[in-house]
């Protein structure tokens, strides 16, 4: 890859990688290491990817792995039950427009990882499942159960700033009672 | 399918409508037209999804993070710990005094000219009389400044040696061919130098992929042929400490 190619690639990827590593780590420096390091890793080794369309992939899933790695040190995995999620839960729906960029950012690091990294895939580079499955090596199931459990996550943290903030909550609690579930 | 189950399908839709045409979508979407109930949840929740996406793209990113990428220069990563700090600083000072003690002995007819170019190069850094040119404790990463800076560089690094925290890589040229060295830290805290230069086929033609060993004084060093690089692998003390550092 020339250095005008990298270039290119820095350029088009290095903002929204630098967002997802700030999801996942909740610190600008170590977001920022985690970029660079991302790119170290990519000017070492990327000339193995021979499908270049893919090198987008390439960087966020060697930016996730990097921060698995980094994280393997410091805490164990979070032992959170994937369990079914309750149709109550994606009802909630607070009102987004209520809150400034720190407090929605706020909410999301507050969302156990294993939601995260699929949630923020999702939202900021509007990742499909197919592709986030890709970058986080799960199964596509398992993408739409965290995508699901990790809205539903997010709603009910925004849902309880919105409530100390004295704001009434907009959600489907009145139509959830007449919801058939045929 | 019921709602619930369509709402865990339609929570993986994307807001911009990038899966209308993906089958897997196809009968909640459905649904979703059918029941208007479902259909309400489905348009709040595109509406909660894409003031989420806006907001969190609107994040903004260092200033400098761009250009210290592209510099290939760190600007976050400290050094792991004063520990490490210190060690390495006391292994340079010994490495000085050993080196200005023995260096005018350890010279032979035996090493190529880049070699000898080279440990006059080791010498300078842990005499400090010269600095690294970068420093890391990842090799990864001094192997893709030197790759970035058009020096020679290792595909894969020996195994034992992978192991080891790195200290620093300098490159120098050698009759305008150019070398580098990445300095690793020993865990007794002495040093081992790998130097890397591409093949010259006049010069070369001899090198074959098993290292061979040299001692010479307290240096002890290993020259090998790789693909299109030539190593050469060095440390103060007996070869038998180099030797397991080359499996």
């Amino acid at each position: 890859m020339s250095a005008i190619d990298f270039q290119q690639l820095v350029d088009g990827q290095y903002a929204p990688l630098y967002r997802f590593a700030l999801s996942l780590s909740k610190s600008e420096a170590d977001a920022a290491d985690l970029t660079q390091q991302t790119f170290f890793l990519w000017a070492a080794k990327g000339h193995q990817l021979r499908d270049r369309s893919k090198a987008k992939s390439w960087l966020f899933t060697t930016l996730y792995r990097e921060f698995l790695n980094r994280r393997r040190h410091e805490v164990r995995f979070l032992n959170i039950e994937l369990d079914e999620v309750c149709e109550e839960e994606m009802s909630i729906s607070p009102n987004a427009h209520a809150f400034d960029r720190a407090t929605l950012l706020g909410a999301l690091h507050e969302v156990e990882e294993p939601f995260r990294a699929p949630l923020t895939l999702f939202y900021l580079e509007q990742f499909s499942y197919q592709e986030i499955a890709n970058v986080l090596d799960v199964p596509i199931g398992t993408v739409m159960s965290r995508l699901s459990r990790g809205k539903a996550l997010l709603r009910r943290r925004l849902l309880s700033k919105e409530e100390l903030r004295g704001n009434k909550v907009v959600a489907f609690q009145s139509d959830r009672r007449k919801e058939s579930d045929g | 399918m019921d709602n619930r189950e369509a709402k865990f399908i339609l929570n993986a839709y994307r807001p911009g409508g990038q899966d209308a045409d993906d089958p897997r979508f196809a009968e909640a979407l459905e649904q979703a037209r059918r029941d208007p109930v479902l259909e309400r949840w489905f348009s709040e929740s595109i509406g909660f999804d894409s003031t989420i996406t806006k907001e969190l793209c609107a994040i903004e990113v260092p200033v400098d993070l761009r250009e210290s990428i592209l510099a290939g220069v760190k600007v976050s990563r400290p050094l792991r710990s004063p520990l490490v700090r210190w060690s390495i600083a006391a292994a340079l000072i010994s490495m000085a005094i050993l080196g200005s003690l023995i260096w005018h002995n350890t010279r032979s007819a035996h090493l190529a000219g880049w070699q000898s170019q080279a440990l006059d190069v080791v010498s300078s850094l842990v005499r400090n009389e010269s600095s690294f040119d970068v420093q890391s404790h990842n090799a990864d990463e001094l192997l893709a400044w030197l790759r970035a800076n058009h020096a020679p560089a290792a595909q894969t690094l020996p195994q034992n040696l992978d192991k080891l925290a790195s200290v620093g890589c300098k490159t120098f040229s050698w009759n305008g061919k150019p070398v580098s060295v990445i300095c690793f830290m020993r865990p007794d805290g002495g040093l081992i130098h790998l130097v890397t230069i591409r093949t010259s086929a006049e010069s070369d033609r001899e090198l074959k992929r098993q290292p061979r060993i040299m001692q010479q004084d307290h240096w002890a060093m290993a020259t090998w042929r790789e693909g299109d690089n030539v190593y050469m692998l060095a440390l103060q003390g007996p070869r038998d400490q180099l030797r397991a550092y080359l499996l």
